[in-house]
């Protein structure tokens, strides 16, 4: 410990901590530009000189630890003068054009030129002239105005392991840029315009859209994963136009990534404006009022059977409220028990079992996973999948933890020390089962992988992500996982490493609130099992199922198979509520429209299990109503109405079938619990099917596409720009054995399913398999996808042009 | 009184067999002797400071050196000599690398070091080849290496050669660059001693400063204290350069007056002393002394910190009164923007702006405020960087806006120069 003195204020703080440190702790304010609490100190911008007493010159309180006994005084003449000199060398070269500046109303230059610039230039020699780089859609460059802090530059290669922003020429020369000019190649890339204190880095997509003191703020949580990261919502005249990080020191910190902050163009396509009815079979959707739709929507309910209902949900893009509301309707409205969120997923044999929620969700904080010093990925890109939750990972790893990663594909990654087990699609499995035996003995221990980074580690990891969700043998994977874990102490009061991670954003809530067919709210067990998706979908599809309800979700752009998908839509007479106009909405004979994340408050619930709120930012399109009033609205129609009027009653009843939603417990500023659930279920039998035979065909793998991955981001043209999706990849060396070049038309053979699509060349797939992606449009690769065929075995042609 | 250029004259010097043959390679056994901590109390006793410009003594950053410490630690010796004037160094290398080397065994030894270093400029070509001849030579007779001198004493010595960047002579600069990349100066604290090269405890100390040790051990730190005057003690070798009628690196005791060095050492000022405008006394970076102060100053760094100016690396550039003020600080103001580094802002901005108003003064559209500004611009500078570059550019303004302001004067009312 250490005892300072601060502007006459005295402070006890750890040794080490910082001038800077200790004056914020202080509430005293000490102007910076290169400062920045979570990236590495450089020290060069001189803006927050203080002086100490004793010391001869003024010292950086950046940099400067303190002493014990040690006098500052961040206001003397001394610091006034030394500001005001800095404030005059920053301003020499800068081209002072506030008045079309992004950045205007909001720089940290300004502001304090504001407070230490001179009102008139004494400055008449030749300004700096800077070249501009192209950088992508995301990033809008005027370098003339950087003021060399490097922050950008130090965020690259700290934070993003992505070193292509760097400093080139020396002295009043020095540029600050890429090295060779190209789009940034990472997926935070607009953390460096948030970062940059002036107005050289700038967003793209919000260049000369507002200023920013016209803007109005609403605190947001991100939707786009399941890291739920917090998020300002900068809207103006009812449009969101830019979205901006806010501090959570136990997630994002101030990050975000470029998919949470740039999805936001898509709210604006593709929208629901009004209640829509078709009036015939096959006729054309025409906009009714609320009552009519409703009553129509009514009718077709009560047309059939309470069991020929099933409901389907999004867990991307509904919040809390909505996903409660409609599991109780289904249930206790409408009789039915077929409800479920999980389009994506396989193998559903773990609803016979009672998992819990720790079984389910990650078991370590966010926090917490920058402590980990041994950590295994199974079937899991969190780099494109949770971004800021990778940026964690990446700090373990350059602490000196190491990097297992068990899965069919390579990653492209950014951790450090990362070792690939590349299996063949399905093998997972056998694999982690070999790690698991070979704890038992110290030689095969040492030349296993996994075994030999998990033995001995104090704090593993090990996290599945969305390859182990929808692997064939989920449930199996998952048993093995925790075994595994479990074997070496990784599941205990006091360190638990086991974590489930939900690509999507409220897929905890859907869990919690019993949007699935096993379990009701709050982990209560039902009398009756009702179908999951996959025997929804084929339900459907045979006529077994009559109605289909969805909410905000299109089982088309969904499901694995989409062919299922299409038939059980077409044969199904289909109620759609959701914000989008896709292809479930172009089937549907009535169609509610409901609203966006970011125009109605929701409850997210992330990949911890932390219950946040998403405040209401703007008005949806004027005839839209939320979500879960048109379904209490619609359940009027009904004997026995959902019991509650308002978003209160709503929240309390959600409280009271799970009191993690109860957010009245919690004080001013705090926010709920991650991980706040009971222990992992131990000691489930490991079961290890034969491993599947290699055959003389290709195996096709499919993965989601990050950027365009649920119903926002898929209508983003910013997302558009980012993506690379809609190509089968294939390793070069089973490309040239079938004559497939890059970018050519290929082909694609599964059984009676035929797609043709481009073909990239990638040496990251592995052999014998190629990867296609979830996308949307006509010719995706989830054409050929089905449930019960994991990985199905393609044969591939190239085709001329 | 010759000690780091006793031997420069004798024919073929830089080859192991004439040093040797006059004593070489005998202080490094007797460090082996005296032991690691007698070496340092040596060093300390004969309180010699770094030759390089900053004048640290070098026993007490020897000492500095974190003992049990796990991680290596490493030597750099700064061959970089940069600053303009400077040309000691090379004749070191050039003319007795072995001397060098021995300094840096015997550094090496005192600390605990196994692998070393030589940053040299890389400019200095035909001086690298030389060195490493040298190198190679030492190697071979078992004098460098994983058993030197037969026991059980490991030390590695190889040479970097820099890119021609002056702020590489920078001690953290030279680590960066050394580390493989840009030239930047870190910042201090944490010092070199502690997080050095490669994130570990490293010692640098400059080519005349190493160079020197052999000398101290073998006659003793309290004989080489002796030398010279107290707290500038032992030989020092000026590089004079200028209008002198004899320039060239000459070594003597600290303390001699300026007007011996340059009068009996270095033949005497052009046209006499009376012709004499002033001194920049040690190196581009220190500021400029007029005529009067000349006159009586001693060369050591207490006197020439008492005259608002520094002993620095030891260059000595001598000006007559053929020479315009303005200009010459013109010249020096842009060689200072062109070495900023870029970094941090008082010197990134001030450096440049110091060159555009000096370049604007020296062609005559200049102003008045304009020399009020060089002197708000230089306290800006003055003290706020990174490194000490800061502070190098802004010298020779300040010391010449003080001894010689009347010639800026004369350089805004007139258009020209007072010179001619
Ligand atoms: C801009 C700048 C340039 C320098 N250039 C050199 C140089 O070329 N050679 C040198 O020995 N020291 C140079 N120094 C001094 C070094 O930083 C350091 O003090 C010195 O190498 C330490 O060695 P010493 O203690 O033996 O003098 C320079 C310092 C600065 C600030
Ligand atoms: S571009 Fe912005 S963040 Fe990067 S160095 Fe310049 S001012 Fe700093
Ligand atoms: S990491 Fe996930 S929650 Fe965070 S900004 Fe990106 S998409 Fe949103
Ligand atoms: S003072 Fe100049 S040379 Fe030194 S770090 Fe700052 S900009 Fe670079
Ligand atoms: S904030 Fe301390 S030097 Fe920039």
């Amino acid at each position: 410990m250490a005892t300072v003195i601060i502007d006459g204020k005295e402070i006890d703080v750890k040794a080490g901590t910082t001038i800077m440190e200790a004056a914020k702790l202080l509430d005293i304010y000490i102007p910076h530009f290169c400062y920045h609490p979570k990236l590495p100190i450089a020290g060069n911008c001189r803006m927050c000189l203080v002086e100490v007493e004793k010391m001869p010159k003024p010292v950086i309180s950046c940099a400067m630890p303190v002493n014990d006994g040690m006098v500052v005084k961040t206001d003397s003449e001394m610091v006034r003068t030394a500001r005001k000199g800095v404030m005059e060398f920053l301003l020499i070269n800068h081209p002072l054009d506030c008045p079309v500046c992004d950045q205007g109303g909001e720089c940290s230059l300004q502001d304090l030129a504001m407070k230490y610039g001179p009102d008139r230039s004494r400055f008449h020699d030749h300004k700096r002239h800077v070249p501009n780089y192209d950088l992508g859609p995301i990033i809008e460059t005027e370098m003339n105005r950087c003021i060399h802090c490097t922050r950008c530059i130090r965020f690259s290669e700290d934070v993003s392991g992505v070193e292509q922003m760097g400093a080139v020429y020396r002295g009043d020369h020095m540029q600050v840029g890429p090295f060779v000019e190209s789009r940034l190649d990472s997926e935070l890339t607009g953390n460096l315009a948030e970062l940059c204190p002036v107005g050289a880095l700038n967003f793209k997509p919000f260049h000369f859209q507002a200023r920013g003191w016209e803007l109005k703020h609403a605190d947001g949580i991100c939707s786009h994963c399941s890291v739920g990261c917090h998020t300002r919502m900068d809207h103006l005249d009812g449009r969101i136009l830019r979205v901006m990080s806010r501090s959570w020191n136990e997630g994002n910190e101030t990050w975000l990534c470029d998919k949470g902050r740039f999805a936001l163009d898509g709210l604006a396509n593709e929208r629901l404006t009004a209640p829509m009815v078709r009036a015939s079979q096959g006729g054309e959707l025409k906009k009714v009022s609320w009552p009519e739709a409703l009553d129509q929507a009514a009718k077709i309910l009560k047309s059939v059977k309470p069991e020929e209902v099933a409901g389907l949900a999004s867990d991307a893009v509904q919040g809390g409220e909505e996903l409660f509301a409609f599991q109780d309707l289904m249930r206790n409205v409408l009789g039915s028990g077929h409800i479920d969120h999980r389009l994506r997923q396989r193998d559903f044999s773990a609803d016979e079992l009672p998992l819990t929620r720790a079984d389910l969700l990650m078991n370590t904080p966010l926090a917490s996973l920058n402590g980990a010093d041994a950590i295994v990925l199974v079937g899991f890109d969190p780099r494109f999948e949770t971004p800021i939750l990778n940026i964690r990972l990446r700090r373990a790893t350059q602490a000196g933890a190491r990097v297992v990663s068990v899965g069919a594909r390579k990653l492209n990654t950014n951790l450090l020390n990362v070792t690939e087990v590349v299996v063949a699609p399905g093998g997972e499995v056998a694999r982690l089962n070999a790690a698991l035996q070979a704890l038992d003995h110290d030689e095969a221990c040492a030349e296993d992988p996994v075994a030999a980074l998990l033995k001995g580690a104090k704090k593993p990891v090990l996290l599945l992500g969305e390859g182990a969700n929808v692997h064939p043998e989920a449930e199996a994977l998952r048993r093995v996982s925790v075994a595994l874990l479990d074997k070496v102490g990784g599941i205990g009061p006091n360190w638990n490493g086991y974590n489930r991670v939900a690509a999507r954003a409220n897929a905890a809530a859907a869990q919690d609130l019993g949007v699935v067919p096993h379990r009701g709210a709050g982990y209560t067990r039902l009398e009756r099992m009702g179908m999951n998706a996959s025997q929804i979908l084929e339900a459907a599809a045979s006529g077994q199922v009559k109605v289909l309800f969805l909410l905000g979700v299109d089982p088309l752009d969904e499901a694995l198979d989409r062919d299922l998908a299409r038939r059980a839509l077409s044969k199904a007479r289909v109620i759609y509520l959701g914000a989008f106009y896709g292809s479930a909405a172009q089937k549907a004979e009535v169609v509610l429209a409901g609203l966006a994340p970011g125009e109605r408050p929701m409850t997210l619930t992330n990949g911890e299990g932390r219950v946040q709120r998403s405040a209401r930012a703007v008005n949806g399109p004027l005839e839209a109503k939320e979500d879960w009033r048109i379904l209490r609205a619609l359940s009027d129609r009904f004997a026995a109405p959902l019991g509650y009027n308002d978003l209160e009653a709503l929240r309390k009843k959600m409280a009271a079938s799970d009191h993690r939603y109860d957010l009245s417990r919690l004080g001013p500023g705090e926010s709920a619990m991650a991980c706040d659930h009971s222990p992992v279920t131990r000691g489930l039998p490991v079961t290890v099917s034969a491993a599947a035979e290699s055959g003389a065909a290709m195996q096709l793998l499919m993965v989601s596409s990050f950027y365009r991955d649920d119903p926002v981001a898929a209508r983003s043209k910013v997302m558009g720009q980012l993506a690379r999706d809609g190509r089968l990849r294939i390793h070069p060396d089973d490309a040239s054995g079938l004559a497939i070049v890059q970018d050519g038309l290929v082909r694609v053979l599964s059984g009676e399913r035929k797609i043709e699509v481009r073909a990239d060349l990638d040496r990251r797939v592995p052999h014998g398999v190629v990867i296609g992606d979830l996308g949307r449009g006509e010719n995706a690769t989830r054409e050929l996808g089905d449930y019960s065929n994991g990985y199905p075995r393609v044969s591939l042609v190239a085709l001329p042009g | 009184m010759k000690i780091v250029y006793q031997n420069i004259h004798l024919a073929n010097s830089h080859t192991l067999a004439v040093y040797e043959a006059n004593g070489g390679y005998q202080a490094v056994l007797k460090a082996f002797e005296l032991g690691s901590d007698e070496v340092i109390e040596e060093v300390k006793r004969s309180g010699i400071r770094g030759r390089g410009g900053a004048g640290f003594p070098a026993g007490m950053k020897w000492s500095f050196i974190p003992k049990n410490d796990p991680r290596p630690k490493y030597l750099t010796c700064n061959a970089d000599e940069g600053e303009p004037g400077t040309c000691k160094d090379r004749d070191i290398i050039r003319y007795d690398p072995h001397r060098l080397i021995e300094g840096m065994i015997i550094c090496g030894f005192a600390v605990g070091i196994q692998q070393a270093y030589i940053y040299i400029r890389g400019e200095f070509y035909r001086e690298t080849e030389r060195l490493q001849a040298a190198i190679d030579e030492a190697y071979a007779k078992g004098y460098l290496g994983d058993n030197i001198f037969g026991r059980k004493i490991r030390f590695h010595l190889a040479i970097h050669r820099g890119g021609g960047a002056y702020v590489c002579g920078e001690e953290t600069g030279l680590i960066e660059s050394l580390e493989g990349k840009k030239g930047q100066p870190r910042l201090k604290p944490p010092f070199p001693a502690n997080i050095g090269l490669y994130g570990c405890p490293t010692v640098i100390n400059n080519v005349e400063t190493l160079a020197s040790i052999p000398s101290i051990i073998e006659r003793g730190g309290a004989w080489y204290g002796a030398l010279g005057v107290p707290k500038s003690s032992g030989t020092k070798i000026f590089s004079v350069s200028g209008h002198v009628n004899r320039p060239g690196n000459y070594e003597v005791e600290l303390g001699i007056p300026m007007k011996t060095l340059l009068e009996e050492h270095a033949g005497g000022v052009r046209g006499g002393w009376g012709n004499l405008k002033g001194v920049i006394p040690g190196g581009s970076s220190s500021p400029i002394l007029s005529a009067e102060v000349c006159a009586t100053i001693t060369m050591d760094y207490d006197a020439m910190a008492k005259a608002g100016t520094m002993l620095g690396s030891g260059a000595v550039i001598v000006l007559d009164k053929s020479v315009c003020i303005v200009r010459a600080v013109a010249r020096l103001s842009r060689f200072y923007r062109h070495e900023s580094c870029g970094q941090c802002t008082p010197c990134r901005e001030g450096t440049g702006w110091l060159a555009q108003i000096m370049t604007r003064m020296e062609a005559g559209h200049g102003t008045l405020e304009d020399i009020d500004l060089l002197s708000d611009i230089c306290n800006n500078i003055s003290g706020k960087t990174i490194c000490a570059l800061g502070d190098a550019a802004v010298g020779p303004v300040m010391g010449a806006l003080r001894a010689f302001k009347e010639e800026f004067i004369y350089h805004v009312e007139h258009g020209r120069c007072m010179a001619g």
